[in-house]
């Protein structure tokens, strides 16, 4: 004799049911945008617990107090504007450089034989490097930092553009010799489009490390700039001055970061996306 | 006069080597314009390396290949891959004039003629993602058209589409075929495929050396559930497992 068993359903839930199903607030905290300001607040919390616990460790109220003294006293905008030409020439020059050895690398194995070593000596030489040769080279004014931008960065872009290069797809560049597509056509409309997201990641570490190059060699190269008011009030021993300056720097490079390279990457890629 | 010839051509891999591998041997053929020609035979007899060699994508060992034009300009030659080789970054009409020498009004009119031709003219703005694995191909199939080639090489472009898509597509190309008259050296496994397509089929034997060149005289539009077609299908599949029985009993040709 049979017993009926009792059947066991086990049904799935759809995204759009799991999603009318999650409470509003939940969804909220749950999002990227939550995360992003949790991370944000629990770095200022950091930044409070450190400066109540070390005298020597300015906090965030200080901080901004001295920068809006630095406004009122005008140092802002031109010790700024100067620092940012200078690092907006030695990115972009790094840029466009970097760009054609990395495709030249990419596409000819002499190239890359000839380049190598070279690019290999420039990444192993630290920012501080170039800044005290460039200053003792080309001495206190606008080119030790744009040269020093320019060095630092330069070797960052052409790795990342000429590993691009190399992985461009052979089909692809097997379809455009056939049908004789001519090269400078093949490099715009098939190298440069394929290496968009190494290019935009070369672009992203040469700001980086292009922005310790332009301080380094401001510090030590005096000329006006971020770097010599960070290390006026240094040497003065002041340190909310110093901390001061450094936050309106890296503050102007996450808004660069992500309202200008981020919506550039995001445009770059539409096709990914649909 | 004939478009493409070809005259003892042999490739041998790895030359001066001990690993040297001799994949096509003392092929010799020509192609007349307006024909359509497809090279049938077993996996690794050399017909993919065969097409890549007359495409300039592949150098081969020792023979000659000429590449014949009426309009004393040199030939231009279109290619039909077994995947469709779009640049997924571009539109469909974009891909098309990628390929184009002349990037002017007339040509983007021609490449939209063919996108017309292959059901894709209201997809000319579309990128190859938003389309279907059929779609690209036939973008494939409008842009080898749409460069007016003196020699079509197509290389199993239907091998990756499932049965019913690939009969479509089958369907389309003979359409295209018999309102542009090019020249077609079409790569395939499939002896039923090669029939249905061709006024020609030239088998390679494994070694890569021609085994037979069977000409097919039959109307178009031809279609598989056509009885002569059929008939003629069964003969030249008969004729290749009589190539693979003789291969069993004597030397390999290599």
């Amino acid at each position: 004799m049979s017993t009926a068993s009792q059947a066991t359903v086990d049904r799935r839930r759809s995204t759009s049911e799991i999603e009318r199903s999650t409470p509003a607030w939940r969804r909220r905290l749950t999002s990227d945008r939550a995360a992003r300001v949790a991370a944000l607040l629990s770095f200022l919390l950091v930044w409070v617990l450190l400066s109540l616990l070390f005298r020597r460790v300015p906090g965030p109220v200080e901080v901004v107090q001295r920068l809006g003294e630095e406004f009122a006293r005008g140092e802002v905008f031109g010790n700024f504007g100067s620092t940012l030409y200078r690092f907006g020439i030695g990115v972009a020059l790094a840029t466009v450089v970097g760009i054609a050895i990395g495709v030249l690398m990419g596409l000819s194995s002499l190239s890359r034989a000839f380049f190598e070593s070279p690019v290999l000596v420039a990444l192993s030489i630290p920012a501080i490097i170039w800044a005290f040769l460039t200053v003792m080279w080309f001495g206190f004014g606008d080119l030790s930092p744009i040269v020093t931008t320019f060095l630092t960065s330069v070797p960052f872009v052409v790795v990342n553009v000429a590993q691009g290069v190399r992985g461009v797809s052979r089909d692809l560049r097997d379809m455009s010799s056939t049908y004789h597509v001519p090269v400078s056509r093949q490099v715009r409309d098939l190298v440069l489009p394929a290496v968009a997201g190494y290019i935009a990641a070369g672009v992203r570490f040469a700001i980086i490390i292009g922005w310790n190059g332009v301080l380094l060699a401001e510090w030590f190269g005096g000329g006006g700039g971020v770097g010599y008011r960070a290390r006026w009030w240094y040497d003065a021993n002041r340190f909310g001055g110093f901390a001061a300056w450094v936050v309106l720097f890296v503050g102007f490079i996450v808004l660069l970061d992500r309202f200008v390279l981020d919506r550039a990457i995001r445009r770059a890629f539409r096709w990914r996306d649909s | 006069m004939a478009v493409l010839t070809v005259k003892n051509l042999a490739k041998t891999f790895n030359l001066g080597t001990p690993r040297a591998s001799r994949v096509l041997d003392d092929i010799t053929f020509e192609v007349r314009g307006q024909t359509f020609v497809s090279i049938v035979g077993p996996s690794g007899c050399g017909k993919s390396t065969l097409l890549n060699i007359i495409s300039g994508v592949e150098e081969h060992t020792s023979g000659e290949i000429s590449l014949t034009s009426d309009e004393g300009r040199p030939a231009r030659m279109g290619y039909v891959f077994q995947d469709p080789r779009l640049l997924p970054w571009r539109s469909v009409l974009r891909n098309m004039m990628y390929v184009q020498d002349d990037q002017g009004e007339a040509t983007v009119a021609r490449a939209r003629r063919y996108l017309d031709m292959v059901g894709l003219a209201k997809n000319a703005d579309f990128y190859p993602g938003q389309l279907s694995g059929g779609m690209q191909q036939r973008v494939g199939i409008a842009r080898a058209f749409a460069v007016e080639p003196d020699l079509l090489l197509m290389d199993e472009p239907f091998s990756h589409l499932d049965a019913i898509t690939a009969r479509g597509l089958r369907a389309q190309l003979q359409d295209i075929w018999a309102q542009s008259k090019k020249t077609v050296v079409f790569v395939t496994h499939d002896v039923v495929e090669a029939v249905e397509l061709s006024d020609r089929i030239i088998v390679l034997q494994p070694g890569g050396r021609i085994y037979e060149d069977i000409g097919i005289d039959l109307p178009r539009p031809r279609r598989q559930t056509d009885p002569t077609v059929a008939t003629l299908q069964a003969e030249v599949l008969a004729r290749l497992e009589a190539m693979k029985e003789l291969g069993r009993t004597t030397e390999p040709v290599a």
